[in-house]
Order: C-alpha cells, then sequence, then structure tokens
C-alpha cells in the first residue's frame, strides 16, 4: 500500500471518527429521552435501571394523553406561536435581507451591525423590562407577546442568512431582469423569490424550531391560557415528586413534529443551507 | 436605431479609478468591439452604457439623447450576459417572453413573438425546457432571443462566448455577425479575444488601464497598431520587438539590428524625431522571411499548423517566430537566411511605446 493510500485512510477514519462523535453526543440524549418515556419509573430510578423486558411501559403516553386538554392547548399555542413568528420572520425578513444584500443603502453596514448587536444582549438582562411593557400593554399571557417577543430575536437571525443566501446569487440574472425592464420590486418577485424557494424554506424552519423550543420567554410572559407545549412538559417536574416517564413521554411528543419536519424536508433543507455556501 | 456616444466618461469605485475620461463614438448599425485584457474596464464600459453602473463624470448619450439618469430599461438597450444570467427558474419561452411579460403584453400576441423569435435561433423543440436542461450554445441562444425580442436600439454583448467550447464558439460568432448583417441594430460587443474582435467588428477599440489605446478597423488595428500595446495585443503568435538603430548604408536609411538590417521606407525615416530616441523595429511573424538571402540563422523549432507553418529560429540569444504558408518542410538544426519584408517595417520608441511613422 503506498504512502499515500494510507494517509488518505487515515484521514477518512479520523473524519468518520470525528462524525461518528458527533452524531452519538447529539443523538444520546435523544435516544435516552425516547428510551426512558418508555419505562416505569421505578425502573427508571434505580441503580443501575432496570432494563429487563418488564420495565417497558406505553403507561407514560398513557398518563400524557390524559393531561390531554393541558398539553393540547400548550401544543397548539406553540404550534401557532411558532407558525406566526415564522411566517412574519420570513415575509418581513427576506425583503429586508434583500435590500441589506444588494441596494445601495446608506450606513447598511451600520444596520447590520445594530440587527446582529440585539443579539449580544442575554435574555435575562431584558426580561424583566420587556415584562413591565408586556404588562403596561396587557400582553400578558397572550400569544402576540410571544409572537413579538420571538421575532425580535428570529427576525435578525433570518435577516443575517437570508442575506448571505441573496447575496450568493449570480448578479448577472437581477441585471438581466433590470435590462428586461423589471423593478427592484419585480426583480425580487418575480426572480430573487423563486430561486431562493430552498434557502427561505432552509430558514423558515430554522426559525419554527426556535419559536418550538423557546422555554424561558414563554415562562416569564404567560401564566395558563398562553402556555407552550416545553412549559407544560416542565409541569411533570412538580415540587414533590417528579414524574420522569411522563415528562420524557411529553417531551418525545414535542420534538416529533420538529423531528418530523426536518426528516420531510431534509432534501430541502440541504440544498438551501448548500446554496448559500456555493459561489455563484 | 441609434448611435451611442460617450463623451469624457468616468468611473470610480471608491478610490479605483476604472474608466477615464472616454470619449467613443458609435455610429448607427455599427458593430464595435471593446478589446482588453481583464481590468482594463471594458465591462465597466459597457455596464456605463447599459444603465447598470452610473457614470462618475461625463455624458453618454444614445441616439442623440442624454441617458445618464435613465434606467437600463428606459435607454433601450438589450444585453447578452457572460454567464447567459437566464432565469434558471423560467422556461426557455418564459425566459424570452419575460420582458414582454413586463410590459403586460397580451398572451397570445407574446406566444407569436416568442415562438417568431425562437423559429430563428431554431429553439423551437425547446421552448418547454427550463435552462438546466439545455446545452451551452442553446442557452446562448436564448440569451440572445432575450435580447432579440426586445427589438432594442443597441445591444450590448458582455464576453457572450466566454463560456463556450472552441467550436461552438466559432458557430456562435457566425451566428452573432449574421444576426447584426439581418437586424442591422448598432452593437457594441466586449471581448479579451482578438480573433472574435477582428472577425465581428466594423470596428475595435482596444482598452489599456480605463483608456481607449486605439479605435478603428481591424485592418487599421492590425497593419497600423499606434503603440506597441496595441501591436502586441492583437496577433498570434504575437508580434516581435527587435531593438536597434538607425544607420546609412550607401545613401539608404536602413534600420539596424546587429548583423541583420532592413530598409526603411522614405515616409518612416521622414517621421524620425531627430535626434532619433532608442527604437525598436516591430514585425509579425508572416512578415519574417526564411530564404536564401539575409542573415544565417539555426531552425530551432518547425510547429506545421495546416494552413501555415510556425518556425522558430535561434536569434541574438533569444528566437524569433516566421510564418510560412503551407506545410513548409523545414528542420530543426538546419541553416537559413532570415530577412524582414521592408514594406511592413513598424517603427516604436522603445521607451513611450508609441509608434513612430506610418509608412506607405
Amino acid at each position: 500500500m503506498s504512502r499515500r493510500r494510507i494517509g488518505r485512510i487515515v484521514g477518512r477514519s479520523i473524519v468518520v471518527g470525528g462524525l461518528a462523535l458527533f452524531v452519538a453526543v447529539t443523538v444520546a440524549p435523544l435516544l435516552w429521552l425516547v428510551i426512558s418515556s418508555l419505562m416505569e419509573q421505578q425502573a427508571l430510578t434505580a441503580k443501575p435501571p432496570d432494563f429487563s423486558a418488564g420495565s417497558f411501559t406505553l403507561a407514560n403516553y398513557a398518563g400524557v394523553f390524559a393531561a390531554a386538554a393541558q398539553l393540547g392547548q400548550g401544543f397548539a399555542n406553540s404550534f401557532l406561536v411558532a407558525l406566526f413568528t415564522t411566517a412574519v420572520a420570513i415575509a418581513v425578513g427576506a425583503p429586508a435581507a434583500y435590500a441589506l444584500a444588494r441596494l445601495a443603502i446608506p450606513g447598511a453596514n451600520t444596520i447590520l451591525l445594530m440587527i446582529l448587536g440585539t443579539q449580544m444582549l442575554p435574555g435575562i438582562v431584558i426580561a424583566i423590562p420587556l415584562f413591565i411593557v408586556m404588562s403596561h400593554l396587557g400582553l400578558v399571557d397572550t400569544r402576540l407577546a410571544l409572537i413579538i417577543v420571538y421575532l425580535s430575536f428570529n427576525l435578525p437571525i433570518v435577516i443575517w442568512i437570508l442575506r448571505g443566501f441573496f447575496l450568493a446569487i449570480p448578479p448577472g440574472i437581477e441585471r438581466a431582469a433590470a435590462v428586461d425592464g423589471a423593478t427592484t420590486a419585480q426583480i425580487f418577485r418575480l426572480i430573487v423569490l423563486p430561486i431562493s424557494l430552498s434557502p427561505l424554506f432552509a430558514t423558515g424552519v430554522f426559525a419554527f424550531i426556535e419559536s418550538w423550543n423557546e422555554f424561558f420567554f414563554a415562562l416569564i410572559l404567560t401564566r395558563q391560557s398562553a402556555r407552550t407545549a416545553p412549559l407544560v412538559i416542565s409541569q411533570f417536574a412538580g415540587q414533590y415528586q417528579t414524574v420522569f416517564g411522563q415528562m420524557m413521554a411529553a417531551a418525545a411528543l414535542a420534538i416529533a413534529p420538529v423531528v418530523a419536519l426536518a426528516i420531510l424536508f431534509r432534501n430541502m433543507i440541504m440544498k438551501g443551507f448548500a446554496e448559500g455556501m456555493v459561489k455563484g | 436605431m441609434a448611435e451611442v456616444e460617450l463623451r469624457a466618461v468616468s468611473k470610480s469605485f471608491g478610490k479605483v479609478a476604472v474608466c477615464k475620461s472616454l470619449d467613443l463614438q458609435v455610429a448607427d448599425g455599427e458593430f464595435v468591439t471593446l478589446l482588453g485584457p481583464s481590468g482594463c474596464g471594458k465591462t465597466t464600459t459597457l455596464n456605463l452604457i447599459a444603465g447598470l453602473e452610473d457614470a462618475s463624470a461625463g455624458d453618454i448619450l444614445i441616439g442623440g439623447r442624454r441617458v445618464n439618469d435613465l434606467t437600463p430599461f428606459e435607454r433601450d438597450v438589450a444585453m447578452v450576459f457572460q454567464n447567459y444570467a437566464l432565469y434558471p427558474h423560467m422556461t426557455v419561452a418564459e425566459n424570452i417572453g419575460f420582458t414582454l411579460r413586463l410590459r403586460r403584453v397580451s398572451r397570445e400576441a407574446m406566444r407569436q413573438r416568442v415562438a417568431a423569435v425562437a423559429e430563428s435561433l431554431e429553439l423551437g423543440p425547446v421552448l418547454d425546457r427550463v435552462p438546466a436542461q439545455l446545452s451551452g450554445g442553446q442557452q446562448q441562444r436564448v440569451a440572445l432571443g432575450r435580447a432579440i425580442i426586445r427589438e432594442p436600439q443597441v445591444f450590448l454583448f458582455d464576453e457572450p462566448f466566454s463560456n463556450l467550447d472552441a467550436g461552438l464558439r466559432i458557430k456562435m460568432r457566425a451566428e452573432v455577425k449574421e444576426l447584426h448583417q439581418r437586424l442591422r441594430v448598432t452593437s457594441i460587443f466586449v471581448t479579451h479575444d482578438q480573433e472574435e474582435a477582428l472577425s465581428l467588428s466594423d470596428r475595435i477599440a482596444v482598452m489599456r488601464e480605463g483608456r481607449i489605446e486605439q479605435f478603428g478597423t481591424p485592418e487599421e488595428i492590425y497593419a497600423r497598431p499606434l503603440s506597441k500595446y496595441v501591436a502586441r495585443f492583437i496577433g498570434s503568435p504575437p508580434i516581435e520587438f527587435l531593438p536597434g538603430e538607425i544607420a546609412r548604408e550607401g545613401g539608404d536609411l536602413v534600420f539596424r539590428m546587429g548583423a541583420l538590417s532592413t530598409a526603411l521606407a522614405p515616409a518612416v525615416a521622414g517621421g524620425l524625431a531627430d535626434p532619433s530616441p532608442s527604437l525598436e523595429l516591430g514585425v509579425r511573424p508572416e512578415h519574417v522571411i526564411l530564404g536564401s538571402h539575409g542573415v544565417p540563422v539555426t531552425v530551432r523549432l518547425v510547429q506545421p499548423m495546416g494552413p501555415a507553418t510556425l518556425v522558430t529560429v535561434a536569434w541574438q540569444g533569444g528566437t524569433l517566430i516566421a510564418r510560412v504558408p503551407g506545410m513548409a518542410a523545414f528542420k530543426p538544426d538546419e541553416r537559413v537566411h532570415v530577412s524582414i519584408a521592408p514594406e511592413h517595417v513598424m517603427l516604436f520608441d522603445a521607451v513611450s511605446g508609441r509608434r513612430l511613422a506610418i509608412p506607405g
């Protein structure tokens, strides 16, 4: 075997090994989540956990569904909030990103940095002011409050990601459209948007997941009617007892839509993110 | 139909001046090529005419009207881009008809005009395909179709053939020339390919560092270049520059390059400044004569090209290339005599690079 061949095999092994480690670290908690959602509390909390066949049960899921009214409400809230947040983030973010990518806007770089700057503040710093503002507006414990807050951190990310995609579009296409007589708005609507469906979708999925998973602001800004799925799940950890199995079952149900979304549109998401990385 | 005129047009990007006070007049129906190496400002000049860039100074006129403040569309120009720039999500028919769609032309009228243009470009059978399903030549034709359907006052071409293979390039070149002869629309074509420029153009503007070095017919540019830069840019293999000096041999003025000297036409001699600056003689390979008289040299390399043969001979520590008609029977290491056709001699100021005088 030649030296080069050995080198290639070693290099490949390092890459494969690294990826395997990454996958293991990422997947292990999920796997544990699913396993523990299927185990009886006693078997789960035993040391070491009792993995015998008798320990597995669907009772946790049955328990979760028994509390379905609450959980259903949480899921519905999460879904509506995530959907609206995503829709508005894309609808507002895409034109903003295009403008910042292509139009000669005075101070565009400053604007971009300011948008990024909003991401620098830890949530805890703005939590209390935010609560006060929302309470003055009478928005505490409403889905609208969550949508507004989630937009404030989703929109900057959406703008930054989409701007990267739009910059990667070969400008010749837009120039051709300009020569053909299209206005900037027409170029955006008829040329740029249709060829950016994959990136738009990938970014949308990203924004959706961000909103779906959010816990902290939901905890602060909601009480009862607007509570989202993560909050409902957390309630399985009570003051005197944590119902691990049910909590895990609810969590498994909560990540299911996101995982399904990712698997279903895997190709489109991959294509979307890959497109932004290829120079036009 | 329109003439295009640039009056002292300049363009800077930040501190970088890309076009420096350009003057250019393109007559109605004329085919003009902007020729130069990459970075000489030729594409920027085209973009200025198209309205895709704003001029920093100067006036751009199309059909006698100042168009500096008009959009590309209002200037009534059509442009063919380097990478075709087809709309990837639209079919061929939609690509060609996009401009009509923007102008709210009726569906039926649009269909007819697209069909007519597609017919003339042999795109009829692929009208329903998207660009990714087309060959390079077909994509290029769609780009042409998109320009033709506009019936514009001016066609602008930005290195349209640079992505095509050599064979297709020659074919598309012929198609563009045929198109121009048929439509007689004023055309400005940007390329760095001298062959393309020579074969297509009524006139060629050779550009250098944001200025037009020379503007003339292909014949003028090739046979009477105003500078070493222009002379070197056109012709393959390129022109050779041989240093030497003016001398008098038996009453005649000659240019002496070591052992070799060549007679100077009276017009050349008459144009010489006195005292003469340091000079170089420019000679193209087809004017280097290998035969029985002249200076003896040794053949180094023989490259038969078909209609001609390139013969490289050793010359004063370097080499000199002669283009000999036909499949000439020279062999490496053969001794031959080299001379230079006096009627094609060009003298250049070695320092400024300008040509000194115009013979004939």
